[in-house]
């Protein structure tokens, strides 16, 4: 007997004493040298974990965030838009508007993609051909959904047609959904596309490990300034806990998304660097202006004016935000950065509804879906305005039913949140507050105002910049008086970064570029 | 038997699918999708076909090794399945190792000292590895080996020393039930009138102990370690997102979410004839350790 427990302790010993070593960091290959470059750097790795696998690196088969943030290390757009919103050429180094429909673009010269080809007009053609034909069910498909047509005019100039005026196209140009491809690759490919991307970008395709991680390869053809990582890992790590601990661990040098809890424990303990990046999303609380309480206006208001954003920043989002003043995320190009918002005071609201002739309050309902953080503002809402005498019940929805429900216009109140991908106010506003969006286009609240569809039309369509911006400012003041949403708040990123990581700058899309990080 | 259990699995599980509320065509095409485009997916996915007609296709289909494409991401469901199968094999194999490893050679101690203070001490930690919560023996493994010795990596299945970590947490969820078994069925045939004879002829008590009383006793032990196994294959969902772990449960998991509806029957599918491999293992594996079983299929 006594022979068989030490034995069993000498085995596990022996097991847990050979199984000692981590994993090793994956093995670079030597830098090319050339005689021009500075002197040659250490060869080095990245590894970056987010909280989902990719669904597609096909940026016509997948719009998710994840995909998103790896296409963006393959391709180029464009158009490039820094991480102040400011656009910038990307593959096309010129362009300007021909008439109010037509905008006519030089392409960069000489620019190699990952197989060898040279980027030519007819690549764009044919990326955005295939990005809007239905056939293809781009989920990215709308971003395009202006344009009418590309006209090639020689190798290195083309011409995009809209429908009608659509001043917001440049930003657009800049969103990863309209990533240009390859026409070579994608034709010989054909359903298996997605198994070997080709694009422009500083790194290209190494291997996809689903429901694990991708690599990514330096390009050293590549167009502009070389990365500077000879490998890029993406990892998925979905639990917030485990990428949190992979930080620690150091297996991973950069996390996306780190969760309030652990950036509050990880702070004290100052081991790893963690950054706060304000992001372009908007949450809010959606009311059904077509349905009584919620038609009248001094109803909405006075919710706004019951409630205490600050409270619900600070307990359930644990300070990671900001509570929103206007519709918009501040860093949109066109937000009205001077509105104040709503304050928080329940006599205020008290006397709004006295005014609305519902001194005593009302039954309603609140509609989330299951996500942890809305059930809670849910809850933290229900007892807000149960001091002003509302009586709101919360119903949980799932998800597909929410969607199909509130584009329908069968709630009461909802919980929701939209990100401004493009960076442009009218991506922000347009199909959440113009009448012709109503349901699931964006407008679930069914808000009308006339005027408000004035403005908004005339962002869209005019080629002035400063006309633009004053129009959109002003449907921001109009739409905060109206009330349509309670306002919640702004979005925020925590990302974690290994101590030695520099040439991190986060982009508020979320699409960060890699090729400027540096490991020590 | 194998074959009314998958068409009974199988169906069960369609008919869940379909009569939770979302709509697959609305999750696939996103929150900005029109009423035509919306139309024009169901269309084209089968959806408005009668619900018979859809699952009379989906087992033609199933019988010829097209399990359909999921809906996310268009590729087949088989590929989706099949990657991911290898790494839920290996770490609920790796798993069941280390509970039988344990659950055995624990019950066997504690069988052979009934009672004493040994066996009261197994049996309450075997008892406390089933009640530890998953994600938190997970966490806490994390924590003191990844994080504070850093001897063993925190997530990932990158390399060999990779599974230990989530095999453990998964593993001593079910030791307890096979040190339990184990336990009871050696004090059955400890009382064995051939066991007093093995030890009146003078064999050491090594060998009574195992090569006649556990290889007596095996035949219920081996039936659960089958079911365990059978349950690590499609349980080990919180396992997998706790270490990151991409196999077959956590991914079953996101498509129901999702509701890709092609992916959850197909891998319901697939689990349902891996359990009943399993069970047919087991079955064999009677066989050959206990000469009755054999005498009785040689008949």
């Amino acid at each position: 007997m006594r022979k068989l427990m030490s034995a069993l302790l000498a085995a596990t010993m022996l097991f847990a004493a050979g199984c000692g070593t981590k994993t090793e960091a994956p093995k670079t290959e030597a830098p090319k040298t050339d005689a021009q470059a500075p002197a040659t750097p250490k060869p080095f790795s990245l590894v970056i974990a987010q909280g989902a696998d990719i669904v597609s690196l096909d940026p016509h088969k997948a719009n998710d965030q994840p995909s998103s943030r790896v296409t963006r290390q393959i391709y180029d757009t464009l158009i490039d838009q820094d991480e102040k919103l400011q656009l910038k050429p990307g593959l096309a180094t010129e362009w300007k508007q021909i008439d109010e429909k037509t905008w006519e673009f030089k392409l960069r010269k000489d620019v190699k993609f990952h197989n060898g080809e040279t980027l030519k007009a007819s690549d764009v053609k044919f990326t955005f051909e295939r990005l809007i034909d239905p056939a293809t069910k781009a989920p990215g498909a709308f971003i395009m959904g202006q344009l009418a047509k590309v006209e090639v005019v020689d190798d290195n100039t083309f011409r995009l047609v809209t429908k009608a005026p659509f001043a917001p196209i440049l930003a657009h140009l800049a969103h990863t959904a309209t990533s240009i491809l390859n026409e070579k690759a994608v034709k010989e490919a054909g359903d298996k596309y997605a198994e070997k991307p080709v694009g422009t970008g500083p790194f290209k395709f190494v291997s996809w490990t689903t429901g694990s991680h991708v690599d990514l390869a330096r390009f050293d053809a590549y167009w502009g300034e070389k990365a500077k990582a000879d490998t890029v890992k993406f990892r998925a790590i979905k639990e917030g806990s485990t990428r949190a601990i992979e930080l620690e661990t150091g297996a991973v040098d950069i996390v996306y998304g780190l969760e309030p809890q652990d950036y509050e424990r990880m702070k004290a303990e100052n081991k790893v660097q963690l950054l706060r990046d304000k992001t372009l999303s908007t949450n809010y609380i959606g009311f059904n202006v077509q349905k009584a309480p919620f038609d009248k206006v001094e109803v909405r208001q006075a919710i706004n004016h019951a409630l205490n954003v600050d409270e619900i920043v600070q307990h359930v989002l644990l300070n990671i935000g900001e509570k929103a003043t206007s519709p918009i995320s501040k860093l949109v190009w066109g937000a009205n950065t001077e509105l104040k918002g709503y304050e928080y005071n329940q006599a205020k609201a008290k006397e709004l509804l006295a005014k609305a002739g519902l001194p005593n309050g009302f039954k309603t309902t609140i509609w989330t879906n299951d996500n942890p953080t809305r059930m809670k503002i849910a809850e933290v809402v229900q007892s807000q305005l149960k001091k002003i005498g509302i009586d709101v019940t919360i119903e949980v929805v799932e998800w597909g039913k929410y969607l199909a429900d509130t584009a329908d216009g069968k709630h009461d109140m909802f919980i929701l949140g939209w990100v401004t991908v493009t960076g442009d106010a009218d991506y922000g506003l347009y199909s959440l507050f113009h009448s012709s969006q109503f349901g699931s286009p964006g407008n679930r609240t069914r808000y009308k105002n006339e005027k408000v569809d004035q403005l908004l039309d005339k962002g869209r369509t005019s080629g002035n910049a400063t006309e633009r911006m004053a129009a959109y400012k002003e449907a921001q003041q109009l739409i905060l008086n109206d009330a349509p949403w309670l306002f919640l708040n702004t979005g925020e990123e925590v990302n974690g970064l290994k101590k030695g990581i520099t040439g991190f700058v986060a982009h508020p899309a979320g699409h960060h570029r890699v090729k400027n990080i540096v490991k020590q | 038997m194998v074959v009314p259990v998958m068409f009974g699995v199988t169906i069960l599980v369609f008919m869940m699918m379909h009569i939770t509320p979302a709509d697959p065509a609305l999750l696939m095409l996103g929150e900005r999708a029109t009423q035509e485009e919306l139309d024009k997916l169901r269309q084209e996915m089968g959806l408005n076909k009668p619900l018979p007609v859809q699952y009379a296709n989906f087992v033609i289909n199933a019988a010829k090794g097209d399990l359909g494409k999921s809906i996310r991401s268009n590729r087949p469901v088989a590929k989706e399945i099949g990657d991911r199968m290898p790494s839920t094999i290996k770490l609920a194999t790796v798993a069941m190792l280390v509970a039988a490893g344990i659950g055995v050679l624990v019950g066997v101690v504690s069988a052979v000292r009934p009672n004493t203070a040994l066996d009261n001490t197994a049996t309450s930690v075997a008892l406390l590895g089933v009640a530890t919560p998953n994600f938190w023996m997970g966490l806490m493994l994390q924590i003191l080996f990844a994080v504070k010795l850093g001897w063993l990596p925190a997530s990932g299945s990158d390399g060999a020393s990779s599974i230990i970590l989530p095999a453990i947490a998964l593993g001593t969820g079910s030791a307890a039930i096979i040190l339990r078994m184990t336990r009871s069925a050696m004090l059955e045939v400890i009382k064995m009138d051939y066991i007093r004879t093995a030890r009146s002829k003078g064999l050491a008590e090594r060998v009574v102990i195992y090569r006649h009383a556990l290889r007596n006793a095996l035949v219920p032990v081996i039936t659960v370690i089958g079911l365990v196994f059978g349950g690590l294959l499609g349980g080990a969902v919180i396992t997998e997102a706790v270490f990151s772990w991409p196999g077959v449960g956590g991914f079953m998991v996101d498509s129901i979410r999702a509701k890709d509806l092609t992916v959850v029957q197909g891998a319901v599918l697939m689990l349902a004839v891996m359990a009943a491999l399993v069970n047919l293992g087991v079955d064999l594996i009677y066989a050959i350790i206990d000469p009755r079983i054999r005498a009785q299929y040689s008949k």
